[in-house]
Formats: C-alpha cells, structure tokens, sequence
C-alpha cells in the first residue's frame, strides 16, 4: 500500500504492507533510531511518537493508520524550541540514567508541555504514566519535566 | 486489508464479511493479539476514516460515542465533561495516555475483555449500542450484548457503530468505581467494580451495580441490585449479600488474582460505597 | 557543589545514542536461538515448521561447536546449546539466522521437539524448603563463642521467603558477531556488563577455529542491574557461531517475551532464624542462619551470590555467638543469576524482617530494639572482622532528625485507632561490602590505562561499562579532579578488548570503588609527574612524551586477610552503609498496601557526582520497594508471565516522595554505591505493613492476595 504521510514535518511516502508498524518504519525505513523498541506491545512506552499530535506506542500503529497523518519523532522534537528548552531542563537535573527510556519520555513529556505545561506533580506523573523507566525511579524525571513548566509554560 | 473511506463503502463490505476478518481501528489490542498469535485475520478492514463513527454528541437526549472514538476523545470531551463526568473521573488512569490517543471504545467493547475498563460504568449507565450492517442498524441493550466469554450479539458482517447514553443518566445519582489493580496505570484490573445509586436520605432508593473482571464478561448484578433497593445500610445482612452476590459473581484464580480475593475485595467495596453515603 | 552534567545525557535524550539495536552492518543476518519448551527431558528429534525453505537458514547445534560446549562461569557447569538432555525450560538448544527478522523469529516459534519427558522440580518455594535438594557449594561461618543455651533466654524462630526478580532493564539482550575471515578474529559487539567474560566465552565455544576475540559495547547500553552480567556470554557465544557459519555478521536480539522467560533473575531464597534473646535488655545472645537459594539448574556464579548472601546475613548487629548456613538447591528452571545487591537484599531481609518480629515479641518499638543491637566500632563480624566503623549508628540517627520517624510513629498510632485506611511506617538498616568477597579483588588484579593526547585529551581507558550507572562521567570526573585537568578533554572510552586493559567486570560496586579511586590514584601519579603546570604548557615543553600512555594494576592492601575456606577474616574491606524508613497507607478493604513516602540516608563515603548519586540511590530504593511490594515472577508457570503486560513494573503514578541524604561525604574513599539502595526496602515496607496492621508477613511481594490469605 501507498501511504503519504508527514514525517518530522517532512512529506514522505512509502509503499509498504498496510499492517507494518509505524515503529519499524520510523527505525528501518528512515534510519531514525531514536525511537526504541523495549516491548513490543504498548506497556513500556520506549517507542513513543506524536501521531496528529497525540503521544503513541508506535509499535501499535499500523502503517495504514498513517496516510495524511504528521508523526514527530524524538528526532524532531529536538529540532522545536520548545523541545530543546525540555531537553536542557533534564540535562540540569541529571535525570538521564542508561537513556534507553528517554526518548519517549521526551515525547511524552513534550506533549504535555504544548498540551497543559500546568507545573502541577499529579498531572505530570499522569501525562507521562505510560513510560516505564527502570532506572531513576522517576523522581529526577518529575524534576526535569517541573522545571521546564515552570520555563516554557504557557508559551505554547 | 480493505480501508473504506466512508459510511456507504463500510456498508457495502459489510454485505460480503468473509470469518476471520478483523476491524481495526487503533490497534491496542488487534495487534497485540495479532503478534501473540492469538488472532490470525484472513482480511482486515480498517475503519479509523469514516467521520460519522468518531463523532461524540448529544442526540435526542443522548450522548451518542462513535465506535471508533478515543479514550482521550473521550476524556477531552465537553459534552461528556458535562453530563456523564463519571466517565471522565473513571478513565483518567485507563490504560496509559500513550493508549488512551488510539484506543476506541468501540475496540474495547468488541474485544469484550472481562478485565475491559469501560464496560461496567456503560452498563450502569443502561447504555445501548447501535450495530451496523448492510441491511442498516439495530440497537441492543448493553446488558444484553454479551453472554459468555469473548462471545457477543454481533454477527457476521456486523460492527458497532455508536453506544448512546441517556444525558440524565448520572443525574442525582451516587457514583463509586474502583478498579483493583497491581498498579496504577498500564493494568488490567483484578477486579472492579462501578455502581450508580438513588438515595432517599439514607435508603437506597435504586442501585445499578456492575462487576468487571469477576464473570466470563463484565455483568450487571440484577439480584444483588433488587436486594439492596429500598435498604438502609442497618437493614443489610451481610452473609445474605453474600450469599446473592455468590449467585451473581464467579471469580476465577488466574495469573492476575485469586477467586476468594476477588469476591471479598468486591463485597468490601459494594459495602464501602454503602456505608461511605449513609455516613456522608 | 553543582554537579556537572552527565557527559551521556544529551545525546541519549535526543536519540543519536546507539544502542546495540541500531547497529547495522552490510549483508547481516538476524539471530535467533530456540529455548527448550519443556522443563526436562531427552530429545529425540527436532521437528523444523514446514512453511519455510531451510536452505535460507543458517542453523547451529551443540555438535557444531568447534570449541568447548562450556559457558566459562565461576562454576563452569552450564553448556551453551543443550547436547541431548534438557534440564530446565528456556535452555538454549539450537542457534538460526536468516536475513529478515520476524521470519527468523516465526521459524524459531515454529519448532517443535520430540521429547521423552523427565519429571521436574519447578515449584519454588518447595524445592527451597527440602534441604534435600541442595546441591554445589555450601558455606559455614561459624566462628563465635559457642555459649549453652539458658533456658531463660527468649527462642524465635521465623522462616523468611523472596521471590524472582527480574531486572526488567528496559533494553532486551542483544549482540552482534562478525567473523572477519581474513584475519579470523571474531568481533563482537553488544550490551553486557563485562566484556572480558564476553571474550572467554566467545574464545572458549570458538576453540582454535579463530585468532581471537575483540569485544565492544554499545555506545548505549539500556540497563542491566546485573543482569547482563553472564547471560550475554550465551548470546555471543551462539552468535558468534552462527557468524562462523554463515561467514555473515549476525545480531540476536531477544524479543521481550523471550528475554523474560529465559534470562537470569535475583534468586529466590528461604531464610530460616533462629535467635536467642537476653530477658534483661533484649540483647542477641544468639543467632543461627539457614539461608538457601534457589540457583536453578546450574551453579555457574551462584556460588558467588551465597557468598555475598551469607557475609550479610546477620545484617548491623552484635552478637557474638552467630552461625551462618548457606546453600544453594537446585531446581529445573533456569539458573538464576545476578541482580543488584546479588544475595545481600534476600538476607538483609530476613534479619531486618527479624529484628521487628523480635521488638514485636518484646514489646520494645523497633528503633529502641535496633539501638540495643547495633553493632559499633571494634564489635565482630561473623567473619570476625572488626566493625570498622560507628557510621551505622550516625546513618540511622540522621534517619530520625530527617524522617521524624518518632514522632510519626506515635501519630500514625493514633491516627489507625478512629481510621479506616491505616497509616504505618517501618525501619530497616543495611551494611554492603563493596567490591569483589573475600579475596576476589587480589585475584581479579584489575588493570586500567590513561593515554594523554597530543592536544591534552586524556583518554580512560577500563573495560567498565556505562549501563546508566554513570561511570562515563563519574570515572572521568576522578581522573579530570586530581588532574585538574578540564572534565570535557577528560574521556571515558568505549571498552574494547583490544584497547583497554582488564579492569574486571562492572559488577559488585566496585567500578568508583575500586577502578575510580584506582584511577584517582594513577591521575595523582601523572600530575606528580608533570608538576604544577598545566597539562597543555607540560605538552608544548616535553612534546616527545606524547602521547603519554600509563598503567597501573589494584594493588592489594595485605593486612586484608580472607579464608575462602573458614570465611574467617575481611570479608569486605570497606562497607557502605544505610538506613531507611518507609511510610505506607494500607487500604483493608482492599488489603492494598501503598508506599507514600520513603526516606534513605546513606554513607558511601566520597561521592563523586551528586546528582549520579542521588539517581542511583532512587532508582535502587525504587526497585526494592516494589520487590517487596508487586513483583515477583513464577519460573513454575512460566510461558505466562512473558512480558510488560504480566510482570508487572512500577509507573510514574506508583513512585513515592523519596527524601535521600548522604553522610560522611568527606571521606577520602568513595565507597560502593550501586547495591546497597537495593538491601533495605523490601523490609523497611514489610516492617511498615506490620507497624500499620499489626501483621507480620514473612513473604515478600505483600501482594493484596498474600495479605488476604494471611489474615
């Protein structure tokens, strides 16, 4: 199948089995490896893209959910303003550990910045529930992600 | 894969459904299940570009959810943060936001896991289902949808399309739900449990009462509902509550939980919404 | 002082870090290895699916070994493909490679064997409980004053269980081999702890088939908690086999599903106590220790885990009369293997547990009942080891200022007699030997490099990696400190084998403990060397010198004296220490117990990079929290418990508040750190859950159905 469709604000198309996972394509097709596989079905988040807009396990997106679709990549967040201001705020509070997480926390967390960017606890532990980080435990994330509320909030 | 791009053209597939052919419309689950080898789709016919099925409004006194609505739609959603905020208090921990963006309520109800977060508030909300097919669309009661395990009215050549909601349905009405679970996001619950109740000072006035995760599928508890219509908390005997919901819920043991677990945990938090509203 | 930022941060959140995944090589094939689907038995053939043409797989059985069919283990017991009997479910029996993945992977799914099927021992807790399935190594320490029981004294007894864990690192397994047929050196190159471990056992299947063997890491390495410590010797191994055979690079990745099911995990263990206390001051008269492991069906390094397991065993206090037992049982499941804190979280647990069941018995609450037995300075080990040290007494006394455990043990008192949903909090305390037992750092005499550039770059090179720990900016920040040298021209280099000398496995806490204060030394060396100038003005006046390599080797302390067979003498020179204390709210209606709040001090002398430390101590605390809280993994069933979805990790929405201090940091030795936020959680919970409601569980995870059943 012929799938049009927006990648890190580049037009694309590929012609590729309408089932084959954004993930794959994302890592195989345009060499972008940011994006991880830890899971494989949805429960550890390591895979996260903005799909439209909204944050998802890209391992559970079929390519033929893609046509016409915009997908941001970690890759592409790092290139916004916004994301580079996220980004700085984890390197000062040290939050990364073996990094294989971070990328989709950086999505997650970007999302919530453009989405709310409300520097609230609950609500940030929420927005990035769907991330599993085996290392930090969480609480230098939390750090990381207040901080950049508190620097870009409302900005969006 | 078939990709209908509108309501005309997913009606004339329907007429000619071969077995096996699976809808997807997110992928939560087909996919999964897909990967597992649980599932082995001869056809798939994805059904995300179709406007009518994704649409949330109010109609004739209901919210009507498109099939293949998200559960963030769902919770980002006005006109159910409006009339039916239970819903959105009930699924903010659904799933994970990263699922929440592509899982529909459609997929959750045609998938009809007994562990399925959304079921059990829709049927204490009495909330019917519109089914779709070549010939049209015939409404069933949620309550009447399943009847064993994974096993439900739809035919072949047949796909929900909306589920409708009375917008009063929450109106002067206790809600209580609770999912019992090893933690608090990304779980499939051990048990739970959402019940809407009508309260005359502190008698019950009317209860709807529905069970997730403790039947071979999500099930309202008509008896245990009658039992307790017109009780005081003190009018309550618990070993005949038991002894009635023991009809009504049939926990298995799994890799999740055990059945003894299962039923006390229920009993407990049945008897915690009671006594939470008779002690204000 | 600000810490400086994590040389690996940035890179790793925008995704140009390389993870073993993300390395491509020109006509690779893609790796599977076929796990035996039953736990024991003796194969009679092996049934290939039909739907594929088996001209397009590479495939490798025992028989093709060129080498030795040994995994090289401190216990070398374990092969790397199964020769005819199988002796636990998840052992590797056969290597495949084709190009495309998801078929090597539908073609490995596909197999079936025909086997006559032994009878198995896989239920856990009992092949733990009948001593008769002991096997390999046992260890006694036995070496204080026998007293004769006084009948007056107060006897306990109590058994004490832990479950699986699985580290979970949230990158699978992975490993590439390319067998460079020209110069016939396999190269290999994954995500693993100890490269040299890689290389033996790579050298060792491989036999005088290749030159030899260079290994390199993964610019990333996606977790690890010890459990890329041996098994990645397998994944190299069969890989590089199937590179020799196909004469094509090879990567295996496990699939998650895979990883979990076949991986090593902590081992399980039972604890039996028995003590004896003095009626007039509740003191420690006397105390027996059975502690068993379950290894699974091999050794390989569970002996080495006994060992940490029973150094450990009578935790931080006093008691001059003290026998410990260890041994290890065998079941057939796969062998268990190391994780974080490796033997000392089992038996920390059980006396920590212990020491509240005592002060519950007594009638003592549990600070006062520690502060009677806590050992201080020149008290004995089991070992006989003076205590060094009184930093265990100042670790738990700046636990009360901090956590006001007191004052909130009294409210929470109050507060459970007019409340429903109960509060509690609970104590527990730890001790960790840093580095390798006993005189595993003598043997081990690790080496390490510093090569100065021409242009004043200062390249380290050990063979430690970086898994998230931080070492790549904290080994530099002990060489750029006493230097005084830039931290940016500073560079921590990828190991390889054919470039970094042997500085042991990145294991035990010993990478700042050993190779950081190794370096720091070696850097104080140079800059005696050099003088007071800088390092770019000593260049420009002594070009010739450069670029300047320099060695050193650990040198021993000899007054460090172990016997491996008594265990009498020092077990560990240096001991970290910590003391936690836990807050819960237990939801009886649901017998759901939540960790609110947790505060942990921690003595681990010097820390290099507080912010590392810090992240080190949460993430550790985190995970033995919920080994004590949620997760567990049944071997017995196993095949279901085969991912994310039913090995249950904790999210955001779970992690409590954590308050964590560090004390004594200006000592001149940093001390280890990796382990020791993994010995006290699980009981400082436990203990909580018992000071909430009034229960003792002696069972770990406190899963609302354990509780339930227990009630």
């Amino acid at each position: 199948m012929k799938i049009a469709f927006k990648l890190n604000e580049k037009p694309v198309m590929i012609d590729v089995d309408p089932m084959r996972r954004l993930l794959d394509i994302i890592r195989e097709d345009f060499n972008l490896t940011g994006t991880k596989e830890g899971c494989g079905e949805g429960e550890c988040g390591a895979c996260t893209v903005l799909l439209n807009g909204k944050p998802v396990t890209s391992c559970l997106v079929n390519a033929v959910q893609l046509e016409s679709a915009e997908v941001v990549t970690v890759e592409g967040v790092s290139e916004t303003e916004i994301g580079q201001k996220l980004i700085a705020c984890y390197d000062k509070t040290n939050a990364v550990q073996c990094g294989f997480c971070f990328p989709g926390f950086v999505v997650s967390s970007y999302y919530y910045l453009i989405h709310d960017g409300e520097p609230d606890l609950e609500k940030i532990k929420r927005a990035l529930s769907g991330n599993i980080c085996r290392c930090t435990g969480y609480t230098k994330i939390f750090e990381a992600v207040m901080m950049a509320c508190e620097l870009v909030g409302g900005q969006s | 894969m078939i990709v209908p791009q509108n309501l005309a053209e997913l009606k004339s597939h329907l007429a000619h459904i071969e077995p096996e052919t699976f809808f997807l419309a997110g992928g939560t689950d087909l996919n999964v299940q897909i990967r597992k080898g649980i599932l082995q789709p001869s056809e798939i016919v994805f059904i995300n570009r179709i406007p009518e099925m994704r649409e949330i409004a109010l109609q004739d006194g209901f919210i009507s959810i498109g099939a293949t609505a998200t559960f963030m739609e769902m919770l980002e959603s006005p006109i159910i943060g409006k009339h039916l905020p239970m819903l959105q208090t009930a699924l903010q921990n659904f799933a994970s936001p990263l699922l929440q963006s592509t899982a529909t309520i459609g997929g959750n109800i045609a998938n009809g896991s007994p562990t399925a977060d959304v079921i059990p508030l829709l049927l204490v909300c009495d909330a019917k289902l519109e089914l779709l097919s070549a010939d049209g669309v015939r409404t069933v009661a949620g309550n009447d949808f399943y009847y064993g395990y994974k096993k439900n009215l739809l035919e072949r050549g047949e796909i929900i399309y909306r589920v409708l909601i009375d917008q009063d349905a929450q109106q002067g009405r206790k809600f209580f739900y609770k999912k019992v679970a090893s933690r608090k996001s990304l779980t499939i619950s051990k048990a739970s449990i959402a019940i809407l109740s009508k309260w005359n000072s502190d008698r019950i006035e009317s209860i709807s009462i529905a069970a997730g995760s403790l039947n071979e599928y999500a099930r309202r508890l008509p008896q245990t509902e009658s039992l307790l219509t017109g009780k005081r908390r003190d009018e309550i005997s618990d070993a005949i509550l038991r002894e009635t919901l023991s009809n009504e819920i049939t926990p298995i043991s799994d890799l999740r939980s055990d059945s003894d677990y299962r039923f006390e945990v229920f009993f407990n938090l049945l008897i915690r919404h009671i006594e939470d509203v008779t002690n204000g | 002082m600000k810490s400086p930022i994590r040389v690996d941060s940035h890179a790793k959140l925008t995704g140009i870090t390389k993870y073993i995944d993300d390395y491509r090589e020109d006509g690779m094939l893609e790796g599977a290895i076929f796990f035996s689907p039953v736990h024991a038995g003796k194969i009679n053939k092996i049934i290939f699916p039909t739907a594929f043409d088996l001209t397009e797989f590479t495939l490798v059985f025992s028989g093709d070994i060129p080498g030795e069919n040994i995994v090289p283990e401190p216990v070398s017991d374990q092969l790397f493909l199964v020769e005819q009997h199988i002796g636990y479910k998840g052992q590797p029996i056969l290597g495949v490679a084709h190009p495309d993945r998801e078929t090597v992977r539908s073609f490995v799914e596909g197999i079936k064997i025909e086997v006559d099927e032994f009878p198995a021992l896989t239920a856990t807790k009992a092949a733990l409980d009948d001593a008769h399935n002991a096997f390999g190594r046992e260890i006694v320490i036995d070496h204080g004053t026998h007293h004769d029981i006084d009948p007056m004294w107060i006897h306990t007894r109590s058994v004490y269980y832990t479950p699986h864990q699985e580290q979970a690192y949230l990158e699978p397994q992975g490993m590439i081999a390319r067998f460079d047929a020209e110069t016939r050196i396999m190269n290999i190159r994954g995500t693993m702890q100890c490269p040299y471990f890689v290389k033996s056992a790579v050298d060792q299947i491989m036999g005088s088939k290749i030159e030899g063997t260079i290994v390199q890491v993964a610019e990333g390495i996606g977790g690890a908690f010890g459990g890329k410590e041996d098994f990645p010797n397998i994944i190299a191994g069969v890989t590089a086999l199937l590179s020799y055979r196909s004469g094509k690079p090879v990567k295996t990745i496990l699939d998650r599903a895979v990883d979990i099911q076949v991986t090593t995990k902590r081992h399980p263990s039972r604890t039996e106590i028995e003590s004896w206390l003095d009626p007039n001051d509740f003191t420690l008269r006397k105390l027996s220790v059975d502690y068993r492991l379950d290894a699974g069906f091999y050794q390989t390094l569970s002996p080495v885990v006994l060992a940490r397991g029973v150094l450990h065993a009578g935790g931080c206090y006093k008691c001059d009369d003290i026998y410990v037992h260890g041994r290890l049982i065998r079941s057939n499941t796969p062998p268990n293997g190391a994780f974080r804190g490796f033997g000392a979280p089992q038996s920390l647990f059980a006396i920590e547990s212990h020491m509240d069941d005592l002060a519950k018995k007594v009638g003592l609450n549990p600070l006062e009942f520690r502060r009677r037995n806590l050992f201080k300075s020149g008290d004995k080990m089991p070992t006989t080891q003076p205590v060094p040290e009184n930093h265990i007494h100042d670790t738990l006394e700046r636990l009360l200022d901090l956590s006001d455990y007191e004052a909130k043990a009294k409210d929470f008192a109050a507060y459970n007699s007019t409340h429903r949903l109960k509060k509690g909090i609970g104590l527990s305390l730890a001790l960790h030997g840093g580095g390798y037992t006993g005189n595993g750092e003598k043997v081990l005499k690790s080496e390490i490099k510093v090569v100065i550039e021409k242009d004043a770059t200062v390249k380290i090179y050990v063979i430690n990696t970086e898994m998230g720990q931080g070492v790549q900016t904290t080994l530099a920040q002990c060489v750029a400190e006493e230097l005084g040298h830039p931290l940016e021209k500073t560079i921590y280099m990828f190991p390889d084998t054919s470039k970094a000398p042997n500085s042991g496995p990145t294991v035990a806490s010993r990478t700042i403990y050993i190779i950081g204060n190794l370096l720091r030394k070696l850097a104080r060396e140079i800059r005696a060397e050099i003088g007071d100038t800088s390092l770019e003005e000593y260049i420009r006046q002594h070009p010739a010198e450069f670029p300047m390599e320099r060695r050193a080797h650990f040198t021993p302390d000899e007054s460090v004296v172990f016997d491996e067979e008594t265990y009498k003498g020092t077990g560990y020179k240096d001991y970290s220490w910590a003391a936690c204390a836990i807050e819960i709210a237990y939801d009886p209606d649901t017998w759901t117990v939540e960790p609110v709040k947790v505060w942990a001090v921690l003595d681990i002398g010097k820390v290099i990079n507080h912010d590392v430390a810090i992240g080190q101590a949460i993430g550790g605390i985190t995970q033995g929290i919920f080994w004590g809280l949620s997760e567990y993994f049944e071997k017995e069933g196993m095949g279901r418990m085969n991912g994310f979805t039913d090995y249950v990790l904790p999210t955001s929405l779970d992690a409590p508040e954590f308050v964590v201090e560090f004390i004594h940091t200006n000592s001149t030795v940093a001390k280890g750190l990796g382990e020791i936020p993994m010995d006290f959680p699980a009981a400082a919970l436990r203990n909580a859950f018992l000071n909430a409601s009034g229960k003792s569980i002696n069972e770990i995870p406190l899963i609302p159905e354990r509780i339930f059943r227990e009630e």
